[in-house]
């Protein structure tokens, strides 16, 4: 702004053509700055996950003298990675599952207006946002249905996305009501017309809610943390705080078993970069 | 009520059916939790199984707002909840409108900058934690080190609480400036470049073009931003939990609400868990959340009527 304003007297085409080469400028100075705001921690991370513990103490931000991938082992053993990591699998993939195909029979019926009072329905779950948090009454129902300390109680608690059942009303709308009727006159069923003809075509729309639901169930921590105390149900978070609480002050082991958790999240993130993206602004364009 | 298709009498039922398994699933696990916190409020509940419940008034009320030490500290949550919020909110929204007017320009490279910006929201808090706590180690970590070339020194997340809580901000806002950025980018792209052009051609200045152009059609997006940044903010605590642990002097009532109902590390069920209390302690965040929220909404809702009319 004070740029544009300073070479205002300036003849009109020297003055555009500076401008325009100042907001250039200060843009890539801003992006830089940020870059590193941004990737410098995580480049660190690397950086001391393949240092030994007494070169980082010496100098923490020095390049390594020689590559230790032994780090990355001694985490993947110390950590108890394989237990808690099939574990957050299972947890991830079986809830993310389950919620969908529930969440679709949901949503479709919702967006088509074939159940009686769908609007009241569908409000239900997009106050959600605002409601007080579940977690004590949550509690005491899964205390007093034994489910306390149980993967299958633990799954059950993420069979729920409120937000994802509006993103999957909002692309069913988009499907012309056409449709319906002329699978109904060949004699499909409601059932069957779901599974096999509104399904595929709105896999966009399933895409986005999975990636959202697993990204959630896979960094949940305050969940595990209260409903599961044996160390075998654990998954990767509540994990990770156990051996940060062990191995707090060795910082390139710690490092090590950070990255390994990370990894497997951006390179998702890089392969569905667009459906996560659409997802968490879905919504937000039409206000 | 819709035209139905496919059939009548009993196959009518089918979507009602099919429907259930997943509306019931939210009602008894989700929704009816929620609103039961209302009720659980009342009661002196412990996290015991069997344990037997009582009803006890405004009692947890009364313990919060006007007992002691204990509703000083409360109030004092409250403030810093407040302040996080004011904070976070400011500066995330802030950022993010700059953030993606910078990255929405025709530049070479943006697109990774972009994808940069965003990935920490993917993470979540605790790697995000981690990767922090691990960046700002006092004792001669990156930053110490960093900062130390000036002369200066830290303690960062360890120093004094009101430090500590600022470097939690300062994380906050760096885990979820993205998803800001990435709301206002899509904003962005539903203004027609033939306004800018047009603009340009009357040779507006870009603050001028930003002002009339830019600014007034983002409105639906800037309140979609604020709001979520507000309510989030507001309930934001598990950076807390990986950065800080309960450390007095920085605890926001999120985080207040947990501690209180499942014991401060949590693990086994103990009879120190004040399930009661806590619900109270929820209802007293809800209803801040529930101020706040109505009131940006009808002031933004507002300010949308006279901008767009």
């Amino acid at each position: 702004m004070s740029t544009a304003a300073a070479t205002r007297p300036a003849t009109k085409k020297a003055s555009a053509t500076r401008r325009i080469d100042w907001t250039k400028v200060a843009s890539y100075l801003v992006l830089i700055v940020f870059a590193i705001i941004y990737l410098g921690p995580l480049l660190m991370l690397l950086n001391t996950a393949l240092k030994t513990l007494p070169e980082f103490m010496k100098n923490a931000t020095a390049l390594p003298t020689t590559l230790r991938f032994e780090n990355f082992a001694d985490a993947w053993t110390k950590a108890n990675f394989p237990r808690y990591l099939t574990n957050t699998m299972i947890y991830t993939a079986s809830a993310t599952i389950i919620y969908l195909i529930t969440a679709v029979f949901v949503a479709f019926p919702i967006a088509r207006g074939y159940v009686r009072g769908a609007g009241a329905i569908l409000t239900l779950y997009v106050i959600a946002l605002f409601l007080p948090v579940a977690l004590i009454p949550q509690f005491q129902l899964m205390l007093g249905l034994g489910l306390y300390n149980s993967p299958v109680g633990y799954v059950m608690l993420f069979l729920i996305n409120p937000i994802g059942v509006v993103i999957l009303v909002n692309y069913v709308k988009t499907l012309p009501r056409e449709l319906d009727e002329a699978a109904a006159l060949d004699g499909c069923g409601y059932l069957r017309f779901v599974t096999t003809i509104v399904i595929p075509l709105i896999r966009p729309a399933i895409a986005t809610v999975a990636v959202l639901h697993a990204i959630g169930i896979w960094n949940e921590l305050i969940l595990p943390t209260i409903y599961l105390t044996n160390k075998d149900f654990y998954p990767i978070t509540r994990g990770m705080i156990v051996f940060q609480g062990v191995y707090g002050s060795n910082w390139p082991t710690l490092a090590a078993a950070v990255l390994i958790m990370t990894l497997p999240m951006v390179i998702i993130f890089l392969v569905l970069q667009r459906q996560i993206v659409s997802g968490l602004t879905s919504g937000a364009v039409k206000g | 009520m819709v035209n139905y298709h496919f059939g009548r009498g009993r196959a009518r039922l089918a979507p009602y059916l099919l429907l259930l398994p997943g509306f019931l699933f939210y009602l008894v696990i989700s929704l009816g939790p929620s609103i039961a916190t209302a009720a659980y409020s009342f009661t002196d509940a412990t996290g015991i199984k069997g344990a037997p419940v009582h009803f006890v008034g405004l009692e947890n009320y009364r313990e919060f707002l006007f007992m002691g030490q204990a509703s000083r500290d409360n109030y004092d949550a409250l403030l810093r909840t407040l302040i996080f919020c004011f904070f976070v909110t400011t500066i995330q929204f802030t950022l993010g409108l700059v953030m993606a007017l910078i990255v929405n320009q025709k530049l070479k490279g943006v697109n990774f900058f972009r994808t940069i910006y965003f990935m920490p929201v993917i993470l979540g808090a605790v790697i995000q934690g981690l990767i922090w706590s691990l960046f700002l180690y006092p004792m001669g970590g990156p930053m110490a080190q960093l900062i130390g070339l000036f002369g200066l020194e830290s303690e960062f997340l360890g120093g004094q609480p009101a430090q500590a809580f600022a470097w939690v901000m300062f994380v906050q806002i760096w885990a979820n400036m993205g998803i800001t950025m990435m709301i206002f980018i899509a904003g962005l792209q539903t203004i027609p470049t033939e306004l800018y052009e047009a603009a340009r051609i009357d040779g507006a200045s870009s603050w001028s073009v930003f002002r009339n152009v830019t600014w007034p059609l983002l409105t639906p997006v800037t309140n979609t931003n604020l709001l979520l940044n507000l309510i989030g903010s507001l309930q934001a605590w598990q950076l807390f939990l990986v950065l800080l642990g309960y450390r007095n002097g920085t605890q926001v009532l999120g985080y207040l609400i947990f501690a209180q109902g499942f014991g401060q590390t949590s693990g086994s069920v103990t009879s120190s868990f004040r399930q009661g209390y806590a619900a109270a302690a929820s209802i007293v965040l809800f209803l801040l959340v529930l101020v706040i929220g109505l009131t940006a909404q009808t002031l933004l809702k507002r300010r949308e009527e006279r901008i767009i009319g």
